[in-house]
């Protein structure tokens, strides 16, 4: 059976069986180069399928997914999918998405450049090389994706997606004698390799700070003071405030802190952030849902206001809230007024933050951890770069202190990030 | 998964080979706050080839188990690895090879468990905790079962065949303190599928009784005093500095790549109290969490004594590894999935028994703290690490105090280990370690508790 075919036929046997459905059919291409110790070491050819099926009936629900797709295997996928969900207890909460027109969305090639591929990592590792030779790649990923993807559910809904997108992640430190700094990692996603990788993200700005941080000092004592969080930085910090905070977990459980405060001013009136997965603006978007809704654009805090939680549809139909037009991600933060370099002469004592390699929050936002890959800030000035030091706060009230957002800003494909500093975090060293 | 023949693919093997077909089956099960909110199964199975060729590898994988499809990712990972040789010519010798046959089957011999059932069996647990702590402001109890199977062909002759399993049952509590909510979680389980690992929902309400009882004294805690401190890192936190703060260093593709650990070997890194091994699949007499008997280069797992009595000893190895530092490859090449490749993985990496008490251990402490459970973990390849602690206790004049509020702890690991100065003579193996490293990958952590100094973070 073709694609469209399978999902005809899954859906009609399902509804057939009395279920309400939802059905997800995919097939990708991967094509991946693997850097490891400075050398290209590997090629991957990486196909796949994939089959989701998402069965209700009687508020019963329940989901199977398989990566073959012959007929007895969508057979036994469908029979299994019946069996879980008959089995399940019943909640009214689980639901599909209602009717939608249909619709076909594409995005980026659809196969990859092999020789421009390879060009540029060879090119990426020579450039690391003159420019940076402390510098040892520890690896590096370059890879191409193509990804099309049907889904349909038994109210008409019937989408079709199409993806090529470029990733690439790599991680570094650098060595001078029995000195080496730490680790550090970064990446972005594009959908065309038009210029070479270390004028992508925060690439060369990293390895040229990995080289500056092969001597580090420790701070004594502790103080509490000002930190900059960088972008590659910022988006670890957004998942985590969103993720206790906005999400159907910390929503359902009555845990969020924020469960009621939309509409309210949740941090400082200079916070807008944006989830933008259909915005030409971000490269590596997406379409459609994980409940089969077409993706919205869509404001999480505005001038420090929540506008929306994060809920999908059973999520907002457990709690009574309206569910959200995304998945979240694709977060784009709206850029400051001054410039970066303004932002450090304004501190008087404090850090920047690169890295943070840090315990999960707690659900009340309190966090700790160490800052990695980090430097000094004292009258104003970067004094040097550290090792050793811990910082701890709370997620929920450095919303609301926030001393500037830079007015640079890092595109990483999959989001794009400021610089901002928070006041009152406390900052420990040895 | 259907056993396969691959033997009838060894003429299309040409230089070395490995052919792979594998399957990982996921049922996951949620409870939260008495909703069913996550009923899931997952297959995920497929076949894959990695080709050698003069220092430079070829993969290919597909979903599909024909004949057509296994000659697809043979040719395929061999066109990747001829275009790689092309352009790097990089002429490296023959990867060491010592064939070897085997299969390690872990599966049940008991009836399955319907999905019903094992939904019954986690609404039950839901259920004792619903009745008898009215008080908590949330709960979520997951059961996870995952079994990773794997047929292997290598073109030296290996042929293996290996049925992992493992079972978690995690219970996760949430309790309000002044409109702030406090959290604890604990995971339950073992190698073994589900009916080898849980037999009765009863089995667990002792374990949960406890998790209560200590989520309670973390309600009434304080905030850990920052700061060096005299500490015991509980067997759980000993696990984890030996798998992320030691075990990744010593990882022969992480020394290449500028690991501390490579100016190390044969030198004193640790306390002599310390001795850390990565076990194949037995440990004192014991079978591991995660036991493996042959690893996915088709290599013989040997346990690798990464430190001994304080001194490094040696490296874990894949076979180009072993090849490059002119060792015996010891088995440490793991892949996540059908369409991973092999990479240098732990497997049961722990700290060995001492001779100290718990009790003993405690008394010796004026001013510290008593570190029980991380929620998770990360190490630098200068040993800098740091993990997250969600349960310990203040130790006051020798005696356990107040419980503390979520912490973290960091230090540089060779740093740390030297500043030991008792280790616990028992031995706790953690089940639920999950490894990133490009790929997700089970690992069994594990050990005594043992005293060192570590920098803690609080207020």
């Amino acid at each position: 059976m073709m694609e469209r075919e399978i999902i005809s036929y899954t859906l009609e046997q399902l509804k057939a069986k009395g279920m309400d459905a939802s059905c997800s059919l995919n097939q990708s291409t991967k094509y991946e180069m693997n850097v490891e110790t400075g050398k290209i070491t590997l090629i991957r050819t990486v196909f796949n399928n994939g089959l989701s099926l998402y069965a209700i009936k009687d508020n019963k629900s329940g989901s199977y997914s398989v990566n073959k797709l012959d007929r007895e295997t969508i057979d036994q996928a469908i029979a299994t999918v019946v069996e879980i969900a008959e089995s399940s207890e019943p909640d009214p909460a689980h639901a599909i998405a209602e009717y939608q027109p249909s619709e076909v969305f594409c995005a980026g090639p659809r196969k990859p450049d092999e020789d421009l591929m390879y060009t540029r990592l060879e090119g990426f590792l020579e450039q690391v090389k003159s420019r940076y030779p402390k510098i040892i790649v520890e690896n590096a990923y370059l890879d191409f994706t193509h990804q099309i993807r049907f889904i349909a559910n038994t109210n008409g809904t019937d989408f079709t997606t199409e993806k090529g997108i470029y990733r690439f992640t790599s991680m570094f430190s650098a060595h001078d004698g029995d000195l080496s700094s730490s680790f550090n990692y970064t990446g972005f996603a594009a959908q065309e390799l038009d210029r070479e990788l270390l004028d992508y993200g925060s690439l060369d700005t990293l390895l040229a700070q990995s080289c500056e941080q092969i001597t580090t000092q420790t701070l004594s004592g502790k103080f509490v003071g000002d930190v900059i969080i960088t972008p590659d930085c910022l988006s670890d910090f957004l998942s985590y405030v969103f993720g206790i905070t906005i999400y159907d977990g910390a929503l359902i459980s009555g845990t969020s802190v924020f469960k009621d405060k939309l509409g309210q001013q949740v941090a400082d009136p200079r916070l807008v952030i944006h989830s933008r997965p259909v915005s030409p603006e971000v490269a590596d978007g997406y379409f459609v849902t994980g409940d089969g809704y077409k993706a919205e654009n869509c404001t999480i805090i505005d001038h420090g206001v929540l506008k929306t939680f994060l809920l999908t549809l059973y999520g907002a139909n457990k709690t009574g809230l309206q569910r959200a037009v995304n998945n979240g991600g694709c977060y784009v933060i709206e850029p400051g007024e001054k410039s970066l370099d303004e932002i450090i002469s304004q501190v008087d004592r404090g850090i920047i933050v690169a890295r943070y390699s840090g315990g999960y929050p707690s659900q009340n936002g309190d966090f700790s951890g160490v800052a990695k890959n980090s430097y000094y800030i004292e009258n104003g000035k970067i004094q040097y770069p550290i090792s050793e030091t811990m910082v701890s706060g709370n997620l929920i009230s450095m919303l609301k202190n926030i001393v500037d957002i830079s007015k640079e800003r890092v595109d990483f494909g999959a989001g794009i990030y400021p610089w901002i500093t928070f006041s009152g975090v406390t900052i420990s060293g040895k | 998964m259907q056993r396969i023949d691959l033997e009838k693919y060894t003429p299309l093997l040409a230089g070395y080979t490995e052919l792979r077909a594998q399957e990982n089956h996921v049922v996951s099960i949620g409870f939260l706050k008495g909703s069913n909110v996550r009923n899931v199964q997952s297959t995920t199975s497929g076949i894959c080839a990695r080709v050698y060729q003069r220092g430079s590898w070829g993969f290919a994988s597909s979903p599909d188990f024909t004949d057509e499809s296994v000659r697809q990712v043979i040719k395929a990972a061999s066109a990747n690895a001829a275009f790689l040789d092309g352009k790097q010519n990089k002429g490296k010798p023959d990867l060491p090879a010592k064939p070897l046959r085997a299969e390690h089957d872990f599966s049940t011999n008991k009836p399955r468990l319907t999905q019903k059932q094992l939904i019954e069996f986690t609404k039950q647990v839901d259920q004792y905790i619903a009745e008898k702590y009215p008080d908590l402001a949330s709960r979520y109890v997951n059961l996870n079962c995952l079994d990773m199977e794997k047929q292997l062909l290598t073109s030296d002759g290996s042929h293996a065949y290996s049925f992992n399993p493992r079972a978690l049952i995690s219970i996760t509590m949430t309790m309000d303190k002044d409109g702030n909510p406090v959290e604890l979680f604990d995971v339950f389980g073992s190698r073994g599928q589900f009916e080898d690992v849980f037999n009765d929902p009863a089995d667990l309400y002792k374990d949960i009784d406890l998790l209560y009882e200590q989520l309670r004294h973390k309600v009434e805690g304080v905030y850990a005093e920052p700061g060096v401190k005299d500490c015991i890192l509980d067997a759980d936190l000993g696990g984890i500095l030996a798998h992320e703060a030691i075990g990744h260093t010593t990882e022969a593709d992480l020394v290449l790549g500028g690991s501390v650990a490579a100016r190390f070997m044969d030198k004193q890194v640790a306390s002599p109290l310390i001795s850390l091994v990565d076990f194949a699949h037995h440990a004192l007499g014991e079978l591991c969490p995660m036991p493996i008997f042959v690893d996915d280069e088709g290599t013989e797992a040997e346990d690798a004594v990464i430190i001994d009595q304080g001194i490094l000893k040696t490296y874990l190895h894949s076979k180009e590894s072993a090849l490059h530092y002119g060792v015996k490859p010891t088995g440490n090449a793991r892949a996540w999935s059908f369409s991973d490749e092999p990479l240098i993985r732990m497997r049961n990496t722990a700290i060995l028994p001492g001779k100290d008490s718990l009790e003993d251990m405690i008394a010796s402490i004026d001013d510290g703290y008593y570190l029980i459970r991380p929620n998770n973990g990360q190490a630098d390849t200068t040993s800098e690490f740091m993990f997250g602690v969600v349960l310990g206790y203040e130790i006051k004049n020798g005696k356990l105090g107040r419980a503390i509020f979520d912490t973290t702890i960091s230090g540089v690991a060779f740093d740390v280990l030297q500043t030991v100065t008792m280790v616990s003579n028992d031995m706790k193996w953690s089940v639920a370690g999950m490894c990133g490293k490009k790929q997700p990958m089970p690992v069994g952590m594990g050990g005594p508790a043992i005293k060192c100094k570590v920098n803690i973070g609080g207020r």
